[in-house]
């Protein structure tokens, strides 16, 4: 009961972001922050819980943000494009997960790394439709009948509140059947099977729920930042959300936020190191992994823990 | 047809060494390291300092990285290897990735983003066959491919430090009780393995112009020709390499240019969908 003040604390801080800073440029990041957090929040179902290295997860991303972005462009009604986004990164991440979740370790990482690449390069030379390497610009917005958010502080709301809806099914997921079937999956693969549980249906579910996070995530991304490019959805971009998800705590939902956003803004705020940035950066990853192997979660969880211990 | 043989089986020699250096840190600690390509890169680098900015002869350029990139290796193992004995083969793989993005971005701030070309170590005009032309720089490739396959054979069979090293890969403790050097062992492995991939980037730098963001793909198709080849597999690294080398040439003149790189990733997929082990089986499968 105790931990809703800290809650209330931070829901307080969060909607009051906004009045406290007029800055688009700060608006702007935190939308993106917010965004990454909820693809973060999709990867650390099949990562997180249940095991499974996934690279793929940009390219979910990118699917649904050029899904939207296309589909939106032709003329077609912004409601119908969160369906499409969904319908693509399912059969994408069927197609993937169908042939390949068996697989163990590496072969499984190389796997989602070849998807991601695959998915990349389709982008970048499907210029026609995609626009190549440019991108495409003048996405139009999310409008429902005729109402929509109109500027970044409405769209900041927009996306809070998607990010908490996010948050909650991803908790209640964690606490139904399948989530425990998911976490016992990780534990142990033999161990669940002898309990009953289906791995390889709970592995498929795992990464195509955390699919149709990316999926839905780059729909609103695509239409509130309203321009998308191949960068954003890449190879390095999938190796940073997998950073936000091992160093913000894997399997925790609050660590999967707390990664997302410090390591969104993190870059920015440190931008004046230049390329030395980065140095520090791959450093630092080394240093949470080594050092605090459960992420900044953990070690938030260990304070009161050593204070109860007294 | 012949050209693009040729042209293939020399691009493929280098995924094959690439190939090699991550099979000598996988059979020893089981380690895949995702920081290979970069490996490479930074050997392409340190000849490029010795053979271009110091004017040294190429071949004395190529020792001198010899040399660097042992040093480079056993950094590598104590920085990454040491703290990450015994822990899940994902966080090894995340770790070894960020180890890269340090060297990448090293090498941006030490060397600039601009391309740089290397010498080859061989002159002379290229042999002409049956209208298929060879290049020195190419019969070098094969040559050393040739002789490092021959080495790393004999090492592995023949000497002692080989049969340390598998004794390590079965299982650390039990070589340790039996008293084993296995640091010192694990030690050389990480020196040979960085060792090969710079002799990789000393060879690549002449063909391809080295930049430091080169190492991402060549490291990624190192790990298509392990998976291919199965993880741990000297002939499975050198006929997966060839293979590779091969697809993405013929791939490239004969269907698009612009997926050169995606042959490599749908061929490691088909193979996994109808091999998990790859072509020629995993080596030491049990302790992955």
């Amino acid at each position: 009961m105790k931990s809703r003040i800290p809650l209330a604390l931070c829901a307080a801080v969060v909607l009051l972001i906004p009045v406290a800073t007029h800055d688009g440029y700060v608006i702007q990041l935190l939308n993106i922050a917010i965004l990454n957090a909820i693809v973060v929040l999709g990867l650390n179902f099949a990562t997180g819980w249940t095991g499974q290295i996934n690279f793929g997860q940009a390219a979910f991303y990118g699917l649904g943000a050029y899904t939207t972005a296309i589909a939106t462009k032709a003329g077609l009604p912004w409601i119908v494009t969160p369906f499409l986004s969904v319908i693509i990164v399912m059969a994408a991440s069927l197609v993937l997960g169908l042939p390949t979740l068996r697989l163990r370790t590496y072969y499984l990482a190389m796997t989602t790394i070849g998807f991601g690449e695959i998915v990349r390069l389709i982008i970048v030379h499907w210029e026609p439709v995609t626009g190549g390497t440019s991108g495409l610009r003048a996405i139009p917005g999310i409008s429902v009948f005729g109402f929509g958010p109109q500027g970044q502080i409405q769209h900041y709301y927009l996306l809070v509140a998607a990010l908490a809806l996010a948050a909650l099914i991803a908790a209640r997921i964690r606490q139904s059947s399948l989530g425990r079937a998911m976490i016992a999956t990780k534990d142990s693969e033999i161990a669940a099977e002898q309990s009953g549980v289906d791995t390889t249906r709970t592995k498929l579910l795992a990464f195509m729920i955390g699919a149709v996070y990316a999926g839905l995530a780059g729909c609103l991304y695509a239409s509130s930042i309203r321009f998308i490019s191949p960068d954003s959805f890449s190879g390095i971009q999938a190796v940073l959300l997998m950073t936000m998800l091992i160093v913000g705590g894997m399997g925790s939902i609050t660590g999967c936020i707390i990664g997302a956003v410090a390591l969104t803004i993190l870059p920015e705020a440190l931008r004046f190191l230049g390329q030395w940035y980065l140095v520090l950066y791959g450093l630092g990853v080394i240093a949470v992994i080594v050092l605090a192997p459960g992420g900044l979660a953990s070690i938030a969880s260990l304070i009161p823990r050593r204070a109860g211990a007294r | 047809m012949g050209q693009l043989v040729v042209n293939g089986l020399a691009l493929g020699s280098i995924y094959a060494l690439v190939a090699l250096g991550l099979l000598l840190i996988f059979n020893t600690v089981q380690i895949v390291n995702f920081a290979q390509g970069q490996l490479l890169m930074l050997g392409a680098f340190i000849g490029i300092s010795g053979a271009v900015t110091h004017e040294l002869p190429v071949a004395m350029a190529w020792i001198v990285t010899m040399a660097a990139m042992a040093f480079v290796g056993i950094v590598f193992m104590v920085l990454v290897y040491f703290p990450l004995r015994g822990r899940p083969p994902f966080l090894v793989i995340l770790t070894t990735i960020a180890m890269g993005i340090v060297l990448e971005n090293l090498a941006l701030i030490i060397w600039g983003p601009l391309p740089v070309s290397l010498p080859s170590p061989v002159r002379g005009p290229p042999l002409r066959f049956a209208g298929i032309v060879i290049s020195m720089h190419q019969l070098f490739i094969f040559a050393t491919l040739a002789v490092i396959l021959l080495l790393q054979f004999l090492m592995l069979t023949r000497t002692r430090f080989g049969i340390l090293m598998q004794a390590t890969a079965q299982d650390l403790h039990t070589a340790r009780l039996v008293g084993i050097p296995v640091n010192r062992t694990i030690a050389v492995a990480f020196a040979f393995g960085a060792m090969l991939s710079g002799v990789a980037g000393l060879l690549v730098a002449p063909i391809f112009l080295a930049e430091p963001t080169m190492g991402g793909s060549l490291g990624l198709k190192g790990f298509v020709v392990s998976v291919i080849g199965g993880f741990g597999n000297l002939p499975g690294a050198v006929i997966g390499g060839l293979f590779l080398g091969l697809i993405e040439t013929f791939g490239a003149r004969y269907i698009s240019s612009n997926f050169r790189d995606a042959y490599a990733f749908i061929v490691m997929i088909a193979v996994l969908v109808a091999w998990p082990r790859g072509l020629f089986g995993e080596k030491s499968s049990e302790k992955v």
